[in-house]
């Protein structure tokens, strides 16, 4: 009995509390606040949540704004959800959500919040795209065509490999542009770069980098020069086989993904294991949505599919590991695919799958 | 409360579990203050934010409930083995399993069976393999003396990939392989009824089986014979078995019963919470469950309302983080209830410090104030109105004395 009064004593108190503490805060200068939710990964992982991350908070220094990320409790529907009403319920109209796994959250937030604009990155919403939302995709295959353009430029003759992570479009156009470029470079510049099915494989993880490891080993073995991982953290496992061979005196080099990963391949001597990165520019098209929210010039609706010709994807502008020479023959390249010269299927066919 | 206060001693003289756990949430609470403090922010800006972001809306109480309902199951699950003296750590395990048969099931049953037997046999199913997952340890621990910590942390491991492989094979979503395909609402726990209700919130009917199994065990503690048995068992093993009561067989039976209710959470949590299952996550709620039941002293109704404060903890945690505290922060409250519960004994040792002295310095005072009214009764025999009189003037008479 006791007991019980002094719980039902508890509760009174405790909603005491939340009745004096439930004003909605959120913009006090009504200026807009930005805000973004990680995905699987961490804020840090040098990939997709940082590039998006860094361009929202670009934005926001440059206007003033408040800023903030969201990591989720989970990565289901769910949680994604969770955060995103989070963002909103404290005052956040502007949501970048960079990935695929967005895609569910998204469909439901854009009809529950018909103010908040959000920004999906790497997912065309088949299931429709809201009037307040953009859906942004890369044309990976541009960014893999001159990836391997370069790479056969700088190996010349030999066996060149892929590692992919899952098994998902973004990544499939990557494999399909990279293994166009390399045909290309033989076709037109002179290379004899040799593409052999065995070498082209999907991990199965993005998470992996035992199992990354492991697949380069064996590529590397066979002979293989140079393998481009595009697999988040089970490339940093090609990765790390590249940096040992390297430092062994092997003429090995990975090919790095998403964003400019030289310094992932520090070898510690000042010198990168990585070729080049097959870039897609996160960050940049982060700020512009951003920016663009801030400035009441925000079009949602639209499926925006980015390549080079927007200058949203390619290969660093600096590549220690490249001669001059071959930077030069792939701006070349750059230019023809941009103005329509060169054009990359973003399908199989005729492809190593 | 009227009666004879001094006819029961011991008690007045002890703190209340209730107390106990109270202080270690105000600890954990004013820790939580001093980090948000560290950080050079407004401390009550940020509970305010915590609270808002669990009870603001009907959307957000329902979601707080919905994320309490996996903890007061776990947290049953973890209590029912502790009182019979076994520390279920393999909650997650269980939960995977409970998860993976109902997921599967929904996959697999037909979609315009009744609703009624779908869910009854969801329910009994997954918590049949959850049952199954718990009595492995049990009877590990009965037969060959294996350690159930040991043998439970094991079986989550089993139970993860377990799941690793049936999602790809069974379940698996064509457009994510890495995750099941979600499961159709009629086929999750989830209420049409309870999502209007609560404006889309991922509230659903395990809540209600939550509340039903927080009776259930209660009356089977406190009512039967079995609850009697396993009781036994946990306050000395030893004790019981000269009692006759079968040792190995209760065993089993607790752990059976405490992985059946982690896999019902497992349940309400993938079916009803979320729609999909992933491969590669062990669920962390396995592991707060364990602090749940702590906070909660092991008793079903104070697991029921310490699992709403760890929810309304969890739900608030991403509109802290909207103001630009770091989550962590919440986590850190969390972990800092968990650890004054833990160390619960110098929290009572604290308060039943303080109610002895006080309860003996009355004594003394009424024993004073008796000598002067030249009352010779014993302090037994005093009303509890009396106590307090006599206590009151004799209060006044020793500072008079001084």
């Amino acid at each position: 009995m006791k007991k019980t009064i002094a719980i039902l004593l508890v509760i009174a108190l405790a909603f005491s509390v939340f009745a004096s503490g439930s004003k909605e805060s959120g913009a006090a200068d009504g200026k807009l606040m930005l805000g973004m939710v990680t995905d699987s990964g961490t804020i840090d992982d040098r990939s997709f949540n940082q590039g998006t991350y860094e361009g929202v908070q670009k934005a926001a220094e440059e206007l003033g704004l408040q800023c903030t990320y969201l990591r989720p409790s989970g990565t289901t529907t769910t949680d994604y959800l969770t955060a995103i009403s989070d963002l909103y319920d404290n005052g956040y109209r502007f949501i970048a959500c960079p990935g695929y796994l967005f895609a569910e959250a998204v469909v439901q937030a854009q009809e529950m919040y018909p103010d908040l604009m959000i920004v999906i990155i790497d997912d065309a919403l088949a299931a429709g795209i809201g009037p307040n939302t953009v859906a942004i995709t890369f044309k990976e295959q541009e960014t893999g065509f001159m990836a391997g353009v370069a790479t056969a430029l700088k190996v010349q003759s030999g066996d060149v490999g892929f590692v992919g992570g899952l098994e998902i479009p973004a990544v499939q156009k990557f494999n399909w542009g990279f293994q166009q470029g390399v045909a290309y470079a033989n076709a037109n510049l002179g290379t004899s770069v040799n593409m052999d099915p065995s070498n082209f494989v999907y991990q199965g993880s993005f998470a992996d980098l035992a199992g990354g490891q492991q697949l380069a080993m064996a590529m590397y073995d066979k002979g293989v020069k140079a393998i481009f991982a595009a697999a988040g953290g089970t490339g940093v496992g090609v990765i790390n086989e590249a940096k040992n061979r390297r430092l062994a005196g092997q003429d090995v080099w990975a090919v790095g993904v998403d964003v400019d990963q030289y310094s992932v391949g520090d070898m510690g001597n000042g010198e990168s294991c990585v070729l080049t990165s097959a870039m897609k520019d996160v960050a940049g098209v982060a700020y512009d949505q951003a920016i663009a929210a801030a400035n009441g010039t925000f079009k949602g609706g639209v499926h925006l599919n980015l390549g080079v010709a927007e200058g949203r994807a390619g290969i660093p502008a600096s590549n220690p590991n490249l001669t001059p020479e071959i930077e030069a023959q792939v701006a070349d390249v750059a230019k023809l695919i941009a103005d329509g010269t060169i054009v990359i299927q973003d399908t199989a066919d005729g492809l190593i799958p | 409360m009227k009666g004879k206060v001094i006819s029961k001693p011991l008690e007045a003289r002890k703190a209340s579990p209730l107390i106990v756990s109270l202080s270690a949430v105000f600890l954990g609470i004013a820790a939580g203050c001093l980090f948000i403090l560290c950080i050079g922010k407004n401390p009550f800006a940020g509970f305010e934010r915590i609270l808002f972001g669990a009870l603001s809306n009907t959307r957000r109480v329902g979601n707080t409930l919905g994320m309490s309902t996996q903890l007061i199951l776990i947290g049953l699950s973890v209590a029912f083995a502790f009182k019979t003296g076994l520390f279920n750590i393999g909650a997650s395990g269980q939960m995977l399993m409970g998860g993976i048969t109902g997921s599967m099931l929904a996959y697999y049953l037909p979609m315009d069976m009744p609703r009624v037997i779908y869910l009854a046999i969801v329910i009994v199913a997954s918590m049949a393999a959850g049952a199954v997952w718990g009595f492995i340890s049990g009877f590990l621990k009965a037969k060959f003396n294996v350690h159930e910590v040991v043998s439970t942390i094991m079986l989550n491991w089993t139970a993860y990939w377990i799941v690793y492989d049936f999602i790809p094979r069974f379940i698996v979503d064509p457009t994510i392989s890495v995750k099941s395909k979600p499961i159709e609402t009629a086929h999750t726990l989830r209420a049409d009824w309870i999502t209007d209700l609560t404006g889309f919130s991922t509230m659903n009917y395990g809540f209600f089986l939550a509340i039903i199994m927080c009776i259930v065990i209660w009356f089977v503690l406190e009512k039967t014979t079995l609850g009697f048995n396993l009781k036994a068992v946990g306050a000395n093993k030893f004790c019981a078995e000269y009692a006759g009561i079968k040792v190995n067989r209760s065993i089993m039976v607790s752990m059976a019963i405490a992985g059946a209710l982690a896999s019902l959470a497992g349940l309400t949590y993938y079916c009803g919470y979320s729609n999909i299952m992933e491969m590669g996550k062990m669920p962390n709620e396995g592991f707060d469950g364990i602090a749940v039941a702590l906070l909660g002293n092991c008793s079903p109704i104070g697991i029921f309302f310490s699992a709403i404060f760890f929810g309304i903890l969890k739900m608030g945690r991403g509109s802290l983080a909207a103001t630009g505290i770091p989550t962590e922060i919440a986590d850190t409250i969390i972990a800092t209830i968990i650890y004054f519960t833990a160390t619960n004994v110098i929290l009572a040792n604290f308060w039943n410090g303080l109610f002895k002295s006080r309860f003996e310095r009355n004594e003394a005072r009424c024993r004073a104030a008796m000598d002067a009214h030249g009352d010779k009764r014993s302090l037994e025999a005093l009303s509890h109105d009396e106590f307090n009189a006599y206590a009151k003037e004799g209060k006044a008479l020793m500072k008079e004395g001084k």
